[in-house]
């Protein structure tokens, strides 16, 4: 057994027994899943890919993309992410990544030396989990470069709602004295580093879920009785969950591309991936909920943790109007006779 | 644990860069600028465009080389189709026979059938035909009447083949016949024969498409007499290496690059000013195409390691058809309200033969159904 393997079986192993359905459907009604998050964390799996000298636990970065993809898969309601992104980011500038779940923005903010520290001002929107999180990463970039601060949570009055999939979500106003150490600066876009790295982590979360509700749609349809037999038997059934097969291996092979984007960032890769996920999320939703008839619509059933989180992810870090109008701009610059040679570059 | 088909990355070997900077440069050097460009493999042919592919090595070039092959990869092969699709270029007069026939003979024929074939296809010389379909049968290929009886030394064939793509100007074809009476295992009985279209006893007919393109045929059979030397594997076994064939048959790049050049020159006409909608439409479009591109090299990755990936075929080709038929649709929509005869007419080519992607080799409605076989449905 190959090492991916044997983390995949421990995630998944972890996942069956401590997220069930119950699990999400109480963090929807303000229970956070404190020990799921913390055997993730003692096995290792939150920082997965992260340099041990950044606090991470070492290994590949594609590690840390199967656990966020292997718990989207089941709607585990946890800041995998946005954790990941923020430990690749302190990584980066060569910041201690805090202990436990941190949350990121990229909202504007003004940052300006007050003492022997600095100001930091700004509002933020739309910050996943950040009511859960003892710690806020905020990178902001402009001309003369970008900078890292990491913020404490604790003094920050949050308003706090919750997503179309029902995780929690929050605005605030930030005004607080940072000491200089908790402060970088850093030559690289980290604006375009959280971006990229938000749109490749959605693609991925994506792709888990999709191949999740085939799965689940699959098994439907064998079981659903109805006119004698089971709904599986039937062309029309088939034909649409063939076409949903055909868009979920899409959009699988387009986050496999991922394992190799992150660093450095190949943004080609991550547009294609999120543009071609995400435009798949409409069709594919609609044929899972489709098979499933109107016990797919019920809140008791399964099938919308997953469904409704795809509804947000397709959105969040670009839908894929975005996305495909970035890849456009790209694919127009280079001319229309080295179109084909994009591509085959691409690899 | 369930996990849909898996197409795992595989990445095209260092020897490909160089050959795939080799064949670009040749076919630039071969097509003439007025030239109109059409990626779909069954849009033009060219003897002597084929003729010298062949010379280059680029005709069969992962066979055995005691029958004239390269012993190159598949995925080399992958990236000498790719390029002269991508490229427009006329590859109809050798397509079937380096694609699937010569493969066919190669793994069922016998070896005196691979010395005298194998060769001169390789040379760009010999050219097949595909002969499954008949005027009764269509999606149900194992429903064919075509049958032969054995006489001494060979057989009698008696029958016809529709849909034949180049047969009037190829060489041989390679047809599935009933040789035992239909019984109730409806896949037992039938069998491959080489066919020599320039026998006296075949007649072919041209069938005009709507585009007004005499490109497919119905090709008769009256009495023809095959040798028993032009029998493919074993009689009876047809079935199994008719299906084998199509593993090969529909993954290819053929299966989503059809309209490509409607893309290239569609980016020409926006040229320095694009819109939002159309920077959308190039970007949705190249996402696509990348990644079915990959999951089609996933797929030569299989071939060369001698799976044989039925299913995940049929999921490229379904996937890649819905992909090249949308193609033409959505940028005539977006064109610019003037545009050039040259993108008209490229455009106006694709539509015209677009009703043909989801059809040949498999109709859409087959190909899910085994998409769905593969996910255990049925």
């Amino acid at each position: 057994m190959n090492e991916q393997q044997l983390i995949t079986d421990t995630i998944r192993r972890i996942l069956q027994d401590q997220c069930a359905k119950v699990t999400v459907d109480a963090a929807e009604a303000g229970v956070w899943p404190a020990g799921l998050w913390q055997t993730l964390e003692d096995n290792g799996l939150t920082l997965a890919g992260i340099s041990e000298a950044s606090g991470g636990t070492g290994g590949e970065l594609a590690a840390s993309l199967l656990m966020i993809r292997e718990a989207a898969s089941v709607g585990a309601p946890l800041p995998l992410a946005e954790t990941f992104i923020a430990a690749r980011l302190c990584e980066l500038v060569g910041a201690q990544m805090p202990v436990g779940p941190v949350t990121v923005s990229g909202s504007r903010f003004t940052l300006t030396q007050e003492g022997a520290g600095y100001r930091l001002q700004g509002h933020a929107e739309n910050v996943a989990f950040a009511n859960l999180c003892s710690t806020l990463i905020v990178v902001s970039s402009d001309a003369a470069g970008s900078y890292l601060c990491l913020v404490p949570l604790a003094e920050i009055s949050q308003q706090v709602t919750q997503t179309m999939a029902g995780e929690p979500q929050s605005d605030f106003a930030i005004n607080c004295l940072l000491p200089a150490s908790a402060v970088f600066a850093s030559a690289e876009d980290l604006s375009n580093q959280l971006w990229c790295l938000g749109a490749a982590t959605r693609s991925v979360m994506m792709a888990g879920a999709m191949t999740s509700i085939l799965e689940q749609s699959v098994q439907y349809a064998m079981e659903r009785q109805q006119f004698g037999r089971p709904i599986a038997q039937f062309q029309a059934i088939q034909q649409q969950l063939a076409i949903l097969a055909g868009e979920v291996a899409a959009c699988q092979r387009a986050a496999e591309s991922l394992n190799e984007a992150l660093a450095p960032l190949n943004e080609f890769d991550i547009a294609i991936a999120k543009a071609r996920i995400s435009e798949a999320v409409g069709s594919a939703t609609d044929i899972a909920h489709q098979v499933h008839g109107a016990m797919g619509y019920t809140m008791e059933h399964g099938l919308n943790l997953r469904t409704r989180r795809l509804w947000c992810w397709r959105d969040e870090y670009g839908n894929e109007d975005y996305w495909q109008q970035s890849i456009g701009r790209y694919v127009v610059a280079q001319g229309a006779d080295n179109t084909w040679k994009t591509i085959t570059d691409a690899g | 644990m369930f996990q849909g088909l898996q197409f795992e990355p595989v990445k095209l070997p260092q020897s490909s860069v160089a050959l795939r900077a080799e064949v670009r440069a040749f076919v630039e050097g071969e097509l003439a600028a007025d030239y109109l460009r059409n990626s779909d493999f069954n849009a033009g042919e060219s003897v002597e465009f084929s003729q010298r592919l062949g010379q280059r090595g680029w005709i069969g070039m992962t066979w055995p080389k005691q029958y004239g092959g390269a012993e190159r990869s598949f995925l080399d092969r992958y990236v000498v189709t790719e390029e002269l699709l991508a490229a427009g270029a006329p590859v109809g007069a050798h397509w079937i026979a380096d694609r699937q026939s010569g493969g066919q003979l190669l793994k069922f024929g016998t070896e005196a059938q691979r010395l005298e074939y194998l060769p001169r296809i390789v040379r760009g010389e010999c050219y097949f035909s595909i002969g499954m379909s008949e005027p009764d049968t269509g999606s149900d290929l194992a429903s064919v009447r075509t049958s032969a009886v054995k006489v001494d030394g060979g057989w009698l064939l008696n029958g016809s083949k529709i849909w034949s793509s180049g047969a009037h100007m190829n060489h041989y074809m390679i047809a599935l016949v009933r040789t035992e009476a239909q019984s109730t295992n409806r896949h037992a009985g039938l069998s491959q024969f080489i066919v020599d279209l320039h026998d006296p006893n075949v007649t072919v007919k041209g069938i005009l498409n709507l585009a007004g393109d005499s490109d497919f045929n119905h090709v008769f059979f009256d009495d023809v007499f095959v040798p028993d030397a032009s029998v493919i594997g074993t009689p009876g076994n047809g079935w199994e290496q008719v299906v084998s064939e199509l593993g090969y048959e529909r993954s290819g790049p053929e299966r989503f690059l059809s309209a490509f050049r409607v893309l290239v020159e569609f980016i020409r006409e926006v040229g320095d000013n694009p819109n939002p909608a159309q920077l959308a439409l190039i970007g949705r479009l190249l996402a696509n195409l990348v990644t079915l591109r990959r999951m089609s090299i996933s797929v030569a990755g299989m071939l060369e390691a001698g799976k044989t990936p039925i299913t995940e075929a049929a999921l490229i080709k379904d996937l890649g058809n819905t992909y090249e038929r949308l193609v033409p649709e959505l940028i005539r929509v977006l064109a610019p309200a003037k545009t050039s005869r040259r993108f008209q007419n490229t455009l106006h080519q694709c539509i015209l033969h677009a009703p043909s992607f989801t059809l040949r080799s498999g109709t859409r409605e087959i190909l899910r159904g085994v998409i769905a076989r593969g996910l255990g449905l049925r």
